[in-house]
């Protein structure tokens, strides 16, 4: 089954809410079912299911169900998109922070 | 000794030039010096580069990508706010990136100076920060690192 590819604003946005955060907290220790998840944060099974969908679109969380019960997963798709975007971001400021280099050296080559 | 898991959020990059404090910092603080290698790049023209180089004050970056390349033609803008300047000593910003009309992630990068001898060294920290709220103009740093060790824990062990 293909999955649409997850995009870095994707994920920012699904850890730019608080609820989510702590939802990708627990699920970091282990799977946990919707109501595992909904009892302790004192929230409505339909609003962590909502938070369930943002965090499943942005490859940081899955959910499987079986039988009745809908059990979630930490995911490592939305990890890995973050992990290189930071490292893309870290490339453009080597090459800056090289160029800044040329630079002194050529306003100093320049006296 | 277990390795620490990497915080895919945060890098630091740590440089040296022989060149005094003062220099550097005006590379900086100068716009003109700027533009010349913080906005210049292989894969894009420069559409418009300005900078107001002060506590409050916002440095606009806009790029459009060269043909040729996977986003041939797209701007890409970027808008800092200096949120602390300390001359000859740091420089902190936060930055916003937005791909076409499209809001993609918030930076904080703090840019620490540091006089050794006669030339000076450079510390980059950039850390992403989230939206909270994801229409909304604030930006808040969040301790979201102490969240992601935990997956990358979590992640590696798993593995």
């Amino acid at each position: 089954m293909s999955q649409p590819p997850v995009t870095i604003d994707m994920v920012f946005r699904a850890l730019g809410d608080p609820t989510r955060r702590v939802i990708v907290m627990k699920l970091s220790h282990g799977p946990l079912s919707v109501s595992q998840l909904a009892t302790p944060l004192a929230i409505t099974l339909t609003a962590v299911t909502q938070h369930l969908q943002v965090l499943e679109q942005s490859g940081l969380v899955r959910t499987k169900k079986i039988g009745r019960v809908r059990t979630c997963h930490i995911e490592t798709r939305g990890f890995s998109a973050l992990e290189k975007w930071i490292q893309e971001c870290r490339s453009l400021w080597e090459r800056r922070l090289d160029r800044l280099g040329d630079l002194l050296t050529e306003l100093e080559e320049h006296e | 000794m277990p390795q620490q898991p990497a915080t895919p959020n945060t890098f630091v990059i740590e440089r040296h030039y022989p060149a005094p404090v003062e220099r550097v910092f005006a590379a900086f603080a100068e716009p003109a010096l700027k533009r010349r290698w913080f906005a210049v790049g292989g894969n894009h023209e420069i559409v418009e580069f300005a900078s107001d180089f002060q506590v409050g004050g916002s440095e606009k970056a806009v790029y459009r990508f060269n043909e040729g390349t996977r986003f041939s033609g797209v701007l890409l803008t970027n808008v800092g706010s200096y949120q602390d300047i300390v001359t000859n000593g740091r420089v902190v910003t936060a930055s916003t990136m937005s791909f076409g009309d499209k809001r993609i992630s918030v930076s904080l990068v703090t840019i620490e100076f540091i006089a050794v001898g006669g030339g000076t060294d450079l510390l980059c920290t950039h850390q992403g920060v989230f939206f909270e709220g994801s229409d909304g103009p604030e930006i808040r740093q969040d301790g979201w690192r102490k969240l992601l060790e935990q997956l990358g824990t979590e992640l590696a062990s798993n593995s």
